[in-house]
């Protein structure tokens, strides 16, 4: 009758010391295990009993070498599935390549859930208000999966399918983050409002990456958080923008498709309304930020 | 003035060295052997008809050893008041709030039990409810307790002056309506106690309580037991601000049944989400305000209305209303007063005491609207609240409120000068006022909280001062540290009177088998009534000690003085000796002596009426001025607060570090309640029942405080102190909001003022960018 939070289920822990192991655990076992990275959404989530209750925790903190962050001018970023949040926001091919993943990380919940949490399992547990996904939207990145057939890689905007869910099969789990190399000259910012000034989950998250060249827009990616079932990219503000001069009028314009493109709920968390307003201007501080300042 | 060798310093807290090393034990760090757990079962309406509760399957599951519902209490209910004892452990016929209690279970452990709570069934008929509690006043609004047919728990009408006169001949008056937060304490140590009813009849309990000796009451009336045989023992308390540790919780009265039941302990500990959706919580009232100025804006007079959303059950809101409404005569001088107060019994968990107990809610709504109408007139702030405060008595008279309070001592006005010369007021104009899209403002406050607080009934304190034969001394009372640091201030009052050090000084928590009976804490009263008990204890104490040395020495006693630890005649100081060579030859005095110092608290015996609003309602008042500095981002509403300076009278600051970390305390509270905390609902239910959608203040949201003494020396404190404790939770959210509408332009009357609502001002004001 309670719907509190609660003890943890009754479950069974699994430790393997193989991607192999792990993998051939998942393919016997599909929905009745569950990957366990941090924990720091999962345990509350299953304290809460606001998931199906697995009958297998798939610890992957006992394999070998998946904390791994890696950086080179070709392949780019690669972010492995146990890099936690405070890894990535101290790495300094991070800071030095990609601001906006850098202003996502320490813009997350507490330095204790920084230590535990991962990037994988932010983007896995699917919330829309998931902080590392608009800039890893907007940065073009995408994800490595591994299941029983074999290897895929989804571009990261095809990865979200709603509240929640993911294009991740029971038995498949992510075994990297790629981000592409930074175009040349190109800026990136991620702006993040909460009621606080930490642990606060997003009420709206703006990611703009993007270059301006002798007073030209290029390459420009405007995504969101928090604000539709999914974090999204706004395609029409982007256009908006693209291959355009930069002047206050076309930021404006751009920050107001934003606005208008996002689908945001009222929740006890913000109003609708106010979740719109935030859109238009917090794209119109990033958009000044990656093309004018 | 007198020198003092304690009181005064700087000193460690008598419990900072256990807490900080983890060593300290809270109830639920408690247990026995053979152990069993409860957990409470709960309904999830609002307001619905128990029509029967099926327990038997929950009895079946193995592991659970009982289960225990309303029947099982023979109709027990309690309650603040004879004529409100409105509220049973457990739900009777109805529930009348979201998740209240409708059974207990004990089980061998905390899976077992939650289980349990699962399998029972309760079927009910859900009943109309109602939510706002200016719709629950109304005629044929649903009925929430039978024998309040109008919903409204409680009422006063007091009537001073002759508001009607005032108004009618007053240059300006003005009418306004506010709202306060529903606000929570936001402890981190959830309600959990562990019982064991002795099958010989009496019950221990280890129970997180800041007012045990009201839950030792309780237990003997519930279960028809002596208090002779009733023993709640005192752990560290991890938090208390009011309310809900002041009183008992269905898990408290569940563990001692189900420990009688079973022949095994009980222990019960709420989780925090369950503390933030049931127990009880801060008032959120509504003000209707109607202020009257003379041309040079004197306040002429003041009208209140006050609707408060009560929740499902009274507990100790007569005293919330009257607090509520006795205060507003303070800072200012106040002429002609008429308050009318309704506390509804809504649908809602119940609300109670918090820290700032009802003054808040009231001070808020006058502080803000004196300055509109400040502003209106054309006068400033600070010239506004230099016109109106009340002048500190001289030494010897008294200043008597139109409701007959009485102040022997007022710094307001030295706290208001103090804060004009600081620079974060001083400066302020040149200061930057606008940096990108953030507009800077500061405001002020003046406000008053009452200290030594009062209520009806027995509302002494008493102590002992046990001399050891070593020279060691403990110091035995009923009081409760419940985190504000009163057991170091009661040590030091112990030592400074006895002329021992600090470190001589041995606590002991309340162990109802052996200390005294006392209310506990809240009212800020610890410090002022405590303190007065174990001075007079020490001061007895250090007679019996004297009065032996004088015989040993042929000596007048009053010819020997104690300090330091070092015991010495007055006019021959060279004649000494050490204090641990005094405890000797005193107890070891004749065949032995037992040399126990005893006293209690005198101060606030005067006749308090609730029905007509006049008396004092403590002991004495505390004065605090404040000023804060904030940032407004002019696009999104988010506020930065970057500084906050609390001139503040406590009379004479005992244990400055205290005083001091009481001052910030309070006010980083009373700024969460100004523009964070809010539970937000939805047909009674909680929707932010965690620390993550409950905005607290973190510790990245406090700004830069600081804190400036103002010392009065009350006649009425022990070592002239007042309270240090709650002044600057009601001076924190007017501040704030005095900051924001100068960084505005806009007042804002409702609590929190959050960003949203500051981006739909400034929309309305047409100041918004889109
Ligand atoms: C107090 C608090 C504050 C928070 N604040 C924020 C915040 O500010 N911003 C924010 O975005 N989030 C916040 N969170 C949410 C959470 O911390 C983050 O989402 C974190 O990144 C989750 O990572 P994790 O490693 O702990 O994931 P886990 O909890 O271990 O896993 C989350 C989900 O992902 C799945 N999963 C994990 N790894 C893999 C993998 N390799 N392959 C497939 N599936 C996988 C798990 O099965 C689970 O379903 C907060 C949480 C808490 C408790």
């Amino acid at each position: 009758m309670s719907q509190f939070y609660r003890r943890l289920p009754r479950l069974q822990y699994f430790l393997p010391k193989t991607l192999d192991e792990a993998l051939s655990f998942l393919k016997e076992h599909k929905a009745a295990a569950r990957l366990f990275a941090g924990g720091t959404d999962l345990v509350p989530q299953l304290k809460k009993r606001e998931t199906d209750i697995p009958l297998y925790l798939v610890d992957l903190k006992g394999i070998q070498g998946l904390d791994a962050i890696t950086y080179d001018e070709v392949a780019g970023l690669k972010i492995g599935p146990l890099a936690t949040i405070s890894a990535i926001a101290t790495c300094p091919f991070v800071q030095d390549h990609y601001p906006s993943l850098f202003q996502a990380a320490s813009s997350m919940a507490s330095p204790q859930v920084r230590n535990r949490g991962t990037f994988a399992g932010n983007i896995c547990s699917a919330v829309p208000s998931a902080d590392s996904a608009p800039a890893l939207l907007a940065l073009e990145a995408s994800v490595r999966l591994l299941g029983r057939k074999g290897e895929r890689e989804v571009p990261i905007g095809q990865f979200f399918t709603g509240p929640r869910k993911t294009v991740l099969e029971a038995d498949e789990m992510l075994l990297e983050i790629g981000v592409p190399s930074p175009k040349p000259g190109s800026r990136g910012v991620y702006l993040k409002l909460s009621p606080r000034h930490s642990m606060d989950l997003a009420i709206v998250g703006v990611a703009a990456v993007g270059t301006c060249e002798d007073g030209m827009c290029k390459d420009i990616k405007i995504a969101l958080g928090a604000v539709a079932p999914t974090p999204i990219r706004v395609p029409a503000a982007e256009a908006t923008l693209e291959g355009k001069r930069v002047t206050p009028g076309i930021i404006e314009e751009a920050s107001q498709k934003a606005a208008s493109q996002c689908s945001p709920i009222d929740d006890h968390r913000a109003s609708q309304e106010y979740r719109r307003d935030m859109v238009y201007i917090l794209a119109r501080r990033a958009l000044n930020r990656v093309l004018v300042q | 003035m007198k020198e003092y060798t304690v009181i005064g310093q700087r000193v460690p807290r008598i419990d900072g060295r256990e807490k900080v090393m983890g060593q300290a034990k809270y109830a639920a760090d408690y247990s026995l052997p053979g152990m069993l757990f409860c957990k409470v079962a709960r309904l999830p309406v609002a307001h619905a008809r128990i029509l029967n509760i099926d327990t038997s399957k929950a009895e079946r599951l193995p592991g659970v050893k009982a289960v225990v519902t309303a029947k099982d209490f023979n109709g027990w209910t309690w309650g603040f008041m004879a004529n409100t004892r409105d509220e049973p452990p457990l739900a009777m016929d109805k529930v009348r709030y979201y998740m209240e209690a409708v059974a207990g279970v004990a089980a061998i452990d905390e899976d077992i039990a939650e289980e349990a709570c699962d399998l029972i069934k309760v079927d009910y008929e859900e009943l109309p409810a109602v939510f706002d509690p200016e719709e629950a006043i109304q005629e044929g609004a649903p009925v929430v307790h039978d024998y309040r047919p109008n919903n409204v728990s409680v009422e006063y009408h007091w009537n001073f002056g002759d508001v009607e006169k005032a108004f009618a001949e007053s240059h300006l008056v003005r009418e306004d309506r506010f709202r306060t937060s529903r606000a929570t304490k936001g402890y981190l140590e959830p309600p959990a106690s562990l019982a064991w009813y002795d099958p010989a009849g009496s019950i221990t309990v280890w129970a997180a309580k800041q007012s045990p000796y009201f839950h030792y009451r309780h237990l003997a009336a519930c279960f028809g037991l002596p208090l002779s045989k009733i023993r709640v023992i005192q752990p560290f308390i991890g938090g208390g601000f009011g309310g809900t540790k002041n009183d008992s919780v269905a898990g408290d009265f569940c563990a001692v049944l189900l420990s009688r039941m079973t022949g095994k302990p009980v222990k019960f500990i709420y989780t925090q989400e369950e503390e933030l959706t049931v127990s009880k919580r801060r008032h959120s009232m509504i003000v209707y305000n109607k202020m009257g100025m003379s041309k040079d804006g004197l306040i002429t007079a003041i009208q209140s209305r006050v609707i408060a959303d009560g929740g499902g059950y009274t507990a100790v809101s007569p005293l919330t209303m009257y607090l509520t409404g006795c205060c507003t005569p303070l800072p200012y001088r106040l002429p002609n007063y008429k308050y009318d107060c309704y506390r509804a019994f809504t649908n809602n968990p119940i609300c109670a005491a918090m820290r700032g107990h009802g003054v808040t809610h009231t001070r808020f709504a006058c502080e803000i609207q004196m300055e509109m109408m400040a502003e209106e007139l054309g006068i400033d702030p600070v010239e506004i609240r230099m016109r109106n405060a009340i002048d500190n008595p001289k030494p010897g008279e008294i200043y008597r409120t139109i409701n007959d309070m009485t102040l022997k001592t007022c710094g307001i006005k030295e706290a208001i000068q103090t804060l004009v010369r600081d620079p974060l007021w001083a400066q302020k104009d040149e200061a930057p006022k606008q940096d990108g899209s953030v507009s800077y403002g500061v405001g002020m406050s003046a406000t008053s909280y009452l200290g030594g607080a009062r209520q009806l009934g027995h509302q002494s304190c008493a102590a002992t001062v046990r001399i050891c034969e070593d020279g060691t001394v403990n110091l035995i009372t009923g009081a409760t540290d419940c985190g504000q640091g009163s057991d170091t201030v009661l040590a030091m009052i112990a030592a400074e009177e006895l002329g021992v050090r600090y470190q001589d000084i041995d606590f002991k928590m309340v162990d109802s088998a052996y200390t005294p009976v006392d209310p506990g804490s809240y009212g800020s009263r610890v410090t002022v009534l405590a303190g007065q008990a174990v001075q007079t204890a020490a001061a007895d104490a250090k007679k019996q000690l004297l009065d032996i040395l004088g015989r040993e020495w042929k000596v007048n006693p009053g010819e020997i003085e104690i300090k330091n630890a070092e015991v010495y005649h007055k006019s021959n100081p060279s004649r000494r000796i050490p204090f641990d060579k005094l405890a000797k030859i005193a107890c070891y005095s004749g065949s032995g002596a037992v040399i126990i110092g005893k006293g209690y608290s005198g101060y606030g015996i005067e006749p308090l009426g609730f029905e007509n609003g006049r008396g004092n309602a403590g002991t004495s008042f505390s004065f605090t001025a404040q000023t804060t500095r904030a940032g407004v981002d002019m696009e999104t509403g988010h506020v930065t607060i970057s500084d906050f300076v609390i001139a503040h009278d406590c009379g004479r600051p005992l244990n400055p570090i205290g005083a001091e970390s009481q001052n910030e305390g309070g006010a980083v509270q009373g700024m969460g309640q100004a523009i964070y905390e809010d539970f937000i609902m939805d047909r009674g239910k909680t929707l932010n029942p965690t620390f993550l959608d409950y905005k607290m203040p973190r510790s990245t949201d406090v700004p830069n405080i600081k804190v400036i003494d103002i010392i009065t020396d009350d006649p009425d404190g022990p070592f002239g102190a007042k309270e240090a404790s709650e002044g600057s939770h009601v001076s924190a959210p007017p501040s704030v909001v005095a900051a924001i509408h100068d960084a505005t332009g806009i007042w804002f009357k409702e609590q929190p003022v959050t960003a949203e609502k500051i981006v739909k001002g400034l929309k309305e004001k047409g100041k918004w960018p889109r």
